[in-house]
């Protein structure tokens, strides 16, 4: 399948993520829908009850509303939201690992900010 | 929700079956559930085919068996009203035509939409005029498909429906099934060897083995029961002292399957996974054709 689902986080959980990405990056505005419960089963080959769970985590956070008969839409700040929370959670979560490998190797915020740039030219 | 637990579509209770000698169902108990997609797994010959028919009343039994209520033996006519199968055996006479076969649907089935069959039949390149003998082993299953679709059944019945289609005819299947057919108010029970490709499309698995239910869960609670663990050579007596169910070497790791396991206990010993339908089959039939 052309979909890859890692085995260590429940699919719902990663559909959510997805969600959230596309948000994040601008790929679903404020106000858009979202595919209706049957499109995105479809499309993914999953069943439709991971998809609901995953709309209803959404709902949960208030970054998605129901429309009662219509469908799901992004919420407005949802994108402020996210970022917010996500930022949070960088700081909280990844960015005690990432900072303690980095120390390990060795690498220099120079270093770091000159490999960026280079990242940036290709 | 209470309802659907209360009156379940499909309920077994010591439902048997014996060919001679051989019990094809050995006094089997399950309930299915309204809304769910059931996957009935089990190696050739376990008794899979047999527990389908018995549900469609399409042979006598042992036991207790409720579908929807009735009881296929002796209310078939009622129970064929709501139920459609699809077998994996062709079984379109080959001189049909695509139309006739609708018409033939229509005049047989009170709750068939020749509206919709040809709605989902535009979709495909089969057309009205064709006969079903000129057609390729996935068109014909299309055409079965639409057929089926079109009907305003509460339980379909799938016997290995993607049997001997290719990649592309296999996922148009299931996606037309999911994103145009199933519903909350829909059943779905099918059988296949292709486990990976409804892995994340079933509700619940059922693992039948020697005419016995061996697994029976929603896939969230095989989610939850079974874990997978890659395990250091340093660590591998450590994990066998824990009764894994299964155990196989890659790259010179180990990966045991764990039934019930302290996830805790398990995650000291290496990274921990969700199994695959397919391992945990393999690991649970271990034995059969030995």
């Amino acid at each position: 399948m052309s979909t890859v689902w890692n085995d260590s986080t429940p699919i719902y959980r990663q559909l959510r993520d997805r969600v959230v990405a596309m948000i994040l990056d601008g790929v679903i505005k404020q106000g858009d829908p979202l595919p209706s419960v049957r499109q995105v089963a479809g499309d993914f080959q999953i069943n439709p009850i991971t998809v609901s769970k995953a709309y209803q985590e959404l709902v949960d956070e208030n970054l998605v509303e129901k429309r009662r008969g219509i469908g799901m839409y992004v919420s407005d700040g949802a994108r402020d939201a996210l970022l917010k929370s996500e930022r949070e959670r960088f700081l909280l979560e990844e960015w005690p690992a990432l900072h303690a490998r980095l120390g390990r190797l060795g690498l220099s915020l120079e270093q770091l900010i000159e490999a960026a740039k280079r990242g940036e030219k290709q | 929700m209470s309802t659907n637990a209360m009156n379940p579509i499909v309920r077994a209770r010591n439902l048997s079956k014996q060919f001679g000698a051989n019990k094809a169902l050995d006094a089997i108990n399950f309930e299915i559930e309204a809304g769910r997609i059931v996957g009935l797994i089990g190696p050739n010959g376990a008794g899979k085919t047999t527990a389908l028919k018995a549900i469609l009343g399409l042979t006598d039994f042992e036991g207790e068996l409720s579908v929807l209520g009735f009881d296929p033996r002796s209310q078939r006519t009622q129970l064929m009203e709501q139920v459609c199968f699809i077998a994996d055996v062709a079984v379109l006479p080959r001189w049909i035509r695509v139309s006739e076969a609708i018409e033939f649907v229509a005049g047989v089935h009170p709750r068939f939409s020749r509206e919709k069959c040809n709605a989902f039949l535009a979709h495909t390149k089969l057309t009205s005029s064709m006969r079903v003998r000129e057609l390729s082993k996935g068109m014909i299953v299309q055409l079965h498909l639409a057929l089926v679709m079109a009907i305003d059944a509460k339980l379909l019945v799938l016997d290995e429906p993607t049997l001997g289609l290719d990649i592309l005819y296999r996922k148009s299947f299931y996606e037309s099934l999911l994103s145009d057919y199933f519903d909350e108010n829909k059943t779905i029970i099918v059988t296949t060897h292709q486990v990976e490709e409804v892995e994340h499309i079933l509700t619940d698995l059922m693992f039948i083995r020697d005419g016995k239910i061996v697994l029976d869960a929603t896939m969230d609670q095989v989610g939850e029961r079974y874990a997978e663990v890659m395990v250091n050579p340093d660590k591998a007596d450590a994990a066998r002292a824990l009764k894994p169910l299964n155990e196989r070497q890659i790259f010179g790791k180990s990966i045991f399957l764990f039934d019930g396991a302290d996830r805790a206990q398990l995650a000291q010993l290496g990274e921990l996974h969700k199994p695959s339908i397919a391992d945990l089959f393999v690991a649970t039939m271990k034995g059969t054709y030995a």
